[in-house]
């Protein structure tokens, strides 16, 4: 899954990085609002976590301008300003979420887990599908009851599959889900981790639509 | 605990008041009655004298006496030989002597008239006690209406008092019922001149209350607005330095959580500078400002120098100004340190200190080869937490909190000085001025 990380703050944005990569998402970090603008027309993601206070261009601002794009990715607002009003304008204006700084992390973590799941379509929080079950909270990973252990980057192939089976991912779609801007992306890296989630979990699980992409049979 | 009762406006014009009137009414009765007393005298002496001219003419014949003023009337031939006597109780002597005259007749005492008249000596007299019975019927009559007006007068006097304080009972309830927070102003309207400038004030200082304490509001929540991102920084530094898997993750982490530490540590301290500063009372002592900039300087040396910044003193002058020298020196560093920090590097910051005219005003300036600020932000750039756009953008490089100049204002207004920023004509940088009011030479 790929999030765009947009905070001014260095002190913030460093940490909140490195701990929603550990998590196993791509993410990309802007600092102001000017260049969110231009990363949410350019790039495709899955949720934007959203400051509003930010140099050149007010979150707001860019909440509006996406909305009005008919962009339809969950937006996060992750802000200081903490008046009933600016909830309220901020959910108004097309936020899917509303958390006051300063939040607990797992608390973010969860909220961002729960967007995503909505924006797929799904309510429970756990994937399950073909006798493989994924739980995102715990990065847990079950074939037939029995644990599995998956790296981060083959979570990130997996999950998207999982998450709507029947629909085919492109190789740049699982690609973009890997990686954030600044990653150097080897041209097999997608083969050489749909391989190994065949080897763990079957190779029936992850079809090759040739010339299309991937995807988890319905 | 008895205490004694606050002295009572009203209780106290009513009290005077009411004595005052009465005690008139008392002199005014007195006098009226005495004044009564003796023109009766004068109208029943008139009477007698009249009655015993008239009589003159008569030569005993006719009426003898007047029944309601009880008088005796007797009448003499020239020879002696009584003609007249109106009635026979009275025994009076036969007065030789003409006009008025008290005499006393079997244990009574008359008032006598005698008169000549056609060769008859015509005396009247009346008994004293009757005239003064008369007298005093009279006089008490003049009196009574005084009498009666006396509880009427205090009555309307009461009210009109009370009527009077009714404004000062107004403007009490008034505040009474208040809530403790409400510092709206009292009603104006209606009130007496006396009261009026009383209220008037009471109102401008509610109004000065209500602005400090909304600034305080403003403050306290500007605090707890600026201090979220420091502890959101704080928290998910733990957070990471708890999730590090591997040694360089977990030393970046903790590098990472010492900085933001520092920051937090930083932006409480310059809160808590602001907030003694805006309450400091401290009695202004003489303060040698030459001193104070070479320690400020020195101070600053080593930032000034790790950003490869000419620093220097161009003018001094031996001038005191009256101050608390620990806030001078906080406020001069301020506006020091920020010329330092946001002049690049390689640049020019030049200190000098001017005397006013004979020396009885001082005047700081520090000018820099920074980018200045730009005209609409000098106004704001005083204000708590407000960061130029400019500075914003670099707050990686330039860490602030936003309250140096806030802080440095706040010391200015405590002393009297003036702060301005305007643009360094040869450094093309900022100049800010500090002007000190009064200020006295000294020994250098």
């Amino acid at each position: 899954m790929r999030i765009l990380l947009v905070e001014d703050d260095l002190m913030i944005g460093e940490p909140l990085l490195d701990i929603l990569r550990a998590e196993g998402y791509a993410v990309d970090w802007v600092r102001d609002g000017e260049l969110a603008d231009a990363a949410l027309q350019s790039q495709s993601y899955d949720l934007a976590l959203l400051d509003l206070g930010l140099p050149k261009r007010d979150g707001m601002a860019v909440l509006r301008a996406l909305r009005g794009r008919k962009q339809r990715l969950p937006v996060l607002i992750a802000t200081a300003r903490d008046a009933v009003e600016q909830r309220i304008a901020g959910l108004d204006a097309g936020a899917d979420d509303y958390v006051l700084k300063p939040f607990e992390l797992d608390e973010l973590l969860a909220r961002i887990r729960a967007l995503l799941r909505r924006a797929s379509g799904r309510a429970e929080p756990v994937y399950e599908h073909m006798g493989v079950s994924l739980d995102p909270a715990t990065h847990e990973a079950l074939v037939d009851g029995k644990p599995v252990s998956l790296s981060a980057r083959e979570w990130a192939v997996l999950e998207p599959l999982l998450a709507r089976p029947g629909l085919v991912l492109s190789r740049q779609q699982l690609e973009e889900k890997l990686y954030s801007w600044k990653d150097e992306i080897s041209s097999n890296a997608v083969e050489v981790y749909v391989h190994g989630l065949r080897k763990k979990l079957g190779a029936a699980l992850i079809e090759n639509v040739r010339g299309l992409g991937y995807r988890v049979p319905k | 605990m008895k205490t004694k009762p606050a002295p009572s406006l009203k209780r106290r014009l009513m009290v005077f008041l009411l004595a005052a009137i009465s005690a008139a009414a008392l002199v005014q009765g007195i006098t009226a009655y005495r004044t009564a007393l003796q023109e009766a005298n004068e109208i029943f002496d008139y009477h007698m004298q009249q009655m015993a001219l008239s009589l003159g003419g008569v030569n005993g014949g006719g009426r003898g006496s007047q029944d309601d003023l009880e008088l005796v009337v007797q009448a003499w031939t020239a020879e002696g030989l009584q003609v007249f006597q109106s009635t026979a109780r009275a025994g009076l002597p036969q007065r030789a002597v003409l006009g008025f005259a008290d005499v006393e007749a079997e244990g009574r005492r008359y008032r006598v008239v005698s008169v000549q008249t056609g060769g008859q000596v015509v005396q009247v007299a009346q008994e004293l006690v009757v005239r003064e019975r008369l007298a005093s019927r009279l006089a008490l009559r003049t009196v009574t209406p005084i009498a009666l007006m006396l509880p009427v007068l205090m009555l309307i006097v009461g009210w009109v008092v009370s009527r009077s304080l009714a404004p000062v009972e107004r403007v009490r309830a008034q505040l009474a019922k208040r809530a403790a927070e409400d510092l709206s102003p009292v009603g104006e309207g209606g009130l007496p001149a006396e009261i009026k400038p009383m209220v008037q004030e009471l109102n401008s200082l509610l109004g000065r209350v209500q602005q400090s304490f909304t600034a305080q509001q403003h403050f306290v929540a500007d605090a707890a607005h600026e201090l979220r991102s420091p502890l959101t920084a704080l928290n998910l530094q733990v957070q990471a330095l708890q999730r590090a898997t591997d040694e360089p993750a977990r030393a970046q982490a903790q590098n990472r959580l010492e900085s933001g530490i520092a920051r937090a540590t930083h932006l409480v301290e310059q809160l808590l500078l602001l907030a003694r500063q805006e309450a400091d009372g401290s009695e202004h002592l003489p303060v040698a400002l030459a001193p104070l900039l070479r320690q400020v300087m020195t101070d600053l040396t080593a930032a000034a120098q790790a950003r490869r910044i000419d620093l220097g003193l161009l003018h001094t002058e031996a001038l005191s100004t009256p101050g608390n020298a620990a806030a001078l020196a906080t406020l001069v560093r301020n506006l020091l340190g920020n010329a330092i920090k946001y002049t690049p590097e390689g640049g020019r910051v030049d200190v000098s200190l001017y005397a006013g005219e004979a020396g009885q005003s001082a005047l700081i300036r520090i000018d820099d080869s920074g980018p200045g600020i730009a005209e609409a932000d000098r106004g704001r750039v005083f204000d708590r937490f407000y960061r130029t756009a400019d500075a914003a953008a670099q707050a990686d490089a330039i860490p602030g909190s936003g309250l140096g100049l806030a802080i440095a204002k706040v010391i200015a207004e405590k002393h009297g000085a003036r702060l301005t920023l305007g643009q360094a004509p040869s450094l093309g940088g900022l100049r800010v001025e500090l002007g000190f009011r009064s200020a006295t030479r000294i020994a250098p």
